[in-house]
């Protein structure tokens, strides 16, 4: 018998895989109608009863069974049934303990070790079935009803589920474990199934219902809130539109004002420096020369009032003419141009015996040569001496540079 | 000890600074300043130093945006408070209208309030492409609070998100994406016509219900 029942069981699986791309479609649209290309396989599912028609005219449909296993099996989100049926659950763990029982009594060892595991079964699947339950709300509530489009659909979504709850709890204060400790007696196995297995779910799943009720309730609140809103604002758009002269009453004239009225006047106005003002363009230079500030901690932090670029288009006008640094660079081509040979820039510098910083003569000699319109640069050539970073490659040190007439 | 001291006063001296600016903090705007009104012993600090001024905390949202009210109101005060109602009663219908346009034009069954965040090209082609929601924009723009003179859906939602956002109800947290946050200001502003509905007794939701009702049948 059982040989026979596991073969029928493998073949209906190997079925359901055989068929799975069918199954998988008939499970995503509901139901599926016949046609040639898949009459065949469709008949040896509806043969299996994985396949059912509901009636006469009707397309085939999924059987609620296999709906159910891949329901779970993927977490569906649309599944919402849920079973909240515990009496019939409870009545049918009782039966199988009195069967159990009347068994050991009857010192009949092969039935009461094939009732205990059923009634192992049933208790198992039954917590199984309770902790499932539970997770279907929870998932329903993590994604705040996002199966269904509008918040009145939410809000009857959310008060279908506030029903299972009160439903699903209602049904756990069916157990009562004095009588399940009556039932079980001085048995160790019973009392382990019904007294000890039973109270740790049960107690788990009533704490865990009531912290969904909590967020079910907070959940409602919420939508309905959302809803209150919209149709005030709503509301508010169709009273104006059929009183186009409606004006509030002039709440604040009360002796005692309405605390959401009393609003202070503005008592420091938002300052901001007008940055377009060309009269503040040496003052704001000057702060900008000094910042200094290497702040990595705040960067990105904007502050709202802002939002002015400061563009600093005409930096020329602010090139200092007469600045001795660059007069001296200025010598430097002009000796060049004169000499007519290619001379290295520290070595003008120590000739000349110049007192400039060695690297800001550098610099300020780049800067000359870039600094050139592009008709009197392509008269030069500059040439940097130096060499590569030995460790950071990609880095060049320039040492020195040279420049040359072309 | 001194340092403990030091920080909470450099931390309320802005939070007093914006209150006294007349800016509303809520959790968008000013996170820091938010927690420390939640907090009872800095509120009472703040609260003790603005009663000097004649000011003191007023919150609303169910205690989620604070603003700054007066303490005792005299006759001056209360000529700021009335010109201030009459200021926010003006604003009602242009902002309940944008915010109308906003929650159909973005397609959301919940209409705008605190953190939610809109963005804004994506709503200006949504409006661009209906022809109902550009007369609605272009409406809503030329209200006095706004004043845009503009024929063009661009400018006129530009300018319809600048003023919010100098108006407090909008934030812009980076200067260089188009995307605006809601502040507790909104939140304000739907307690201030819940309130006008219910001591008016003008029964919006119902009116709202009965109406949406209506045009299901």
């Amino acid at each position: 018998m059982s040989s026979n029942l596991h073969q029928a069981g493998v073949k209906l699986l190997k079925q359901l895989g055989r068929h799975a791309e069918l199954v998988m479609d008939v499970y995503l649209s509901g139901s599926v109608s016949e046609d040639e290309t898949n009459a065949a396989a469709i008949e040896k599912l509806r043969k299996s009863d994985i396949l059912w028609r509901p009636e006469a005219d009707q397309e085939l449909r999924l059987k609620r069974s296999v709906r159910a296993l891949l329901e779970e099996a993927l977490s569906d989100e649309r599944n919402r049934q849920i079973d909240s049926n515990v009496g019939s659950s409870l009545a049918s763990i009782k039966t199988l303990a009195a069967h159990y029982k009347e068994a050991r009594h009857n010192v009949d060892y092969a039935a009461s070790e094939a009732y205990l595991a059923d009634l192992s079964e049933h208790v198992y699947s039954f917590a199984d079935g309770l902790r499932y339950s539970i997770r279907v709300l929870w998932s329903r509530i993590n994604n705040e009803f996002g199966y269904v489009g509008t918040i009145n659909a939410k809000i009857r979504e959310n008060e279908l589920a506030q029903k299972q709850v009160t439903e699903l709890l209602n049904g756990l204060e069916m157990f009562q474990f004095s009588e399940l400790g009556e039932i079980a007696g001085d048995i160790r196995e019973l009392r382990k199934l019904l007294v000890t297995s039973l109270q740790d779910t049960l107690s788990d799943c009533t704490q865990e219902l009531s912290v969904v009720q909590g967020r079910l309730l907070e959940l409602l609140g919420r939508f309905r809130q959302i809803r209150g809103r919209t149709r005030l604002l709503k509301g508010w758009l169709l009273y104006t539109d059929l009183h186009p002269d409606y004006h509030p009453a002039d709440h604040v004239s009360h002796k005692q004002l309405p605390a959401l009225f009393n609003c202070a006047e503005a008592l420091l106005a938002p300052a901001a420096v007008d940055v377009h003002s060309s009269l503040y363009e040496p003052e704001l230079f000057e702060i900008v020369s000094n910042i200094k500030r290497i702040d990595r901690l705040n960067a990105g932090h904007v502050i709202a009032e802002q939002d002015v670029s400061v563009s600093l288009s005409q930096t020329e006008d602010f090139d200092i003419p007469d600045n001795p640094l660059k007069l001296a660079v200025d010598a430097y081509f002009c000796a060049v141009i004169d000499s007519g040979k290619s001379q290295s820039a520290l070595e003008y510098l120590d000739e000349q015996a110049l007192s400039w910083d060695r690297e800001s003569w550098l610099y300020q000699v780049i800067c000359g040569y870039e600094g050139l319109p592009e008709e009197h640069r392509q008269y030069f050539e500059l040439e940097a001496i130096g060499e590569s970073d030995p460790v950071y490659t990609g880095n060049f040190v320039i040492r020195d540079v040279e420049l040359w007439l072309a | 000890m001194s340092q403990v001291t030091e920080t909470t006063l450099v931390g309320t001296s802005a939070l007093i600074e914006r209150l006294l600016k007349g800016q509303f903090i809520c959790r968008t705007t000013d996170e820091d300043g938010w927690r420390a009104l939640k907090n009872p012993d800095t509120r009472e600090r703040v609260e003790a130093y603005l009663n000097q001024i004649n000011r003191t905390i007023g919150s609303a949202g169910e205690g989620e945006v604070f603003f700054c009210g007066y303490q005792q109101l005299g006759e001056s005060e209360r000529k700021v408070i009335s010109s201030q109602f009459k200021d926010i009663c003006n604003a009602l219908i242009p902002l309940v209208e944008w915010l109308v346009l906003v929650q159909e034009g973005s397609g959301q069954d919940a209409p705008l309030s605190e953190g939610a965040a809109v963005r804004l090209t994506e709503l200006q082609t949504r409006i661009e492409d209906t022809p109902a929601f550009r007369e609605q924009l272009a409406k809503i723009s030329h209200y006095r609070l706004f004043g845009s003179t503009s024929s063009n859906v661009d400018a006129q939602i530009k300018l319809v998100f600048k003023r919010l956002v100098e108006l407090g109800y909008l934030t812009k947290p980076n200067a260089e994406k188009q995307i605006f946050i809601a502040t507790g200001k909104l939140d304000y502003l739907y307690e201030v016509i819940r309130f006008i509905d219910e001591t008016e007794g003008l029964s919006l939701e119902a009116q709202a219900e009965t109406a949406t009702q209506r045009d299901l049948v």
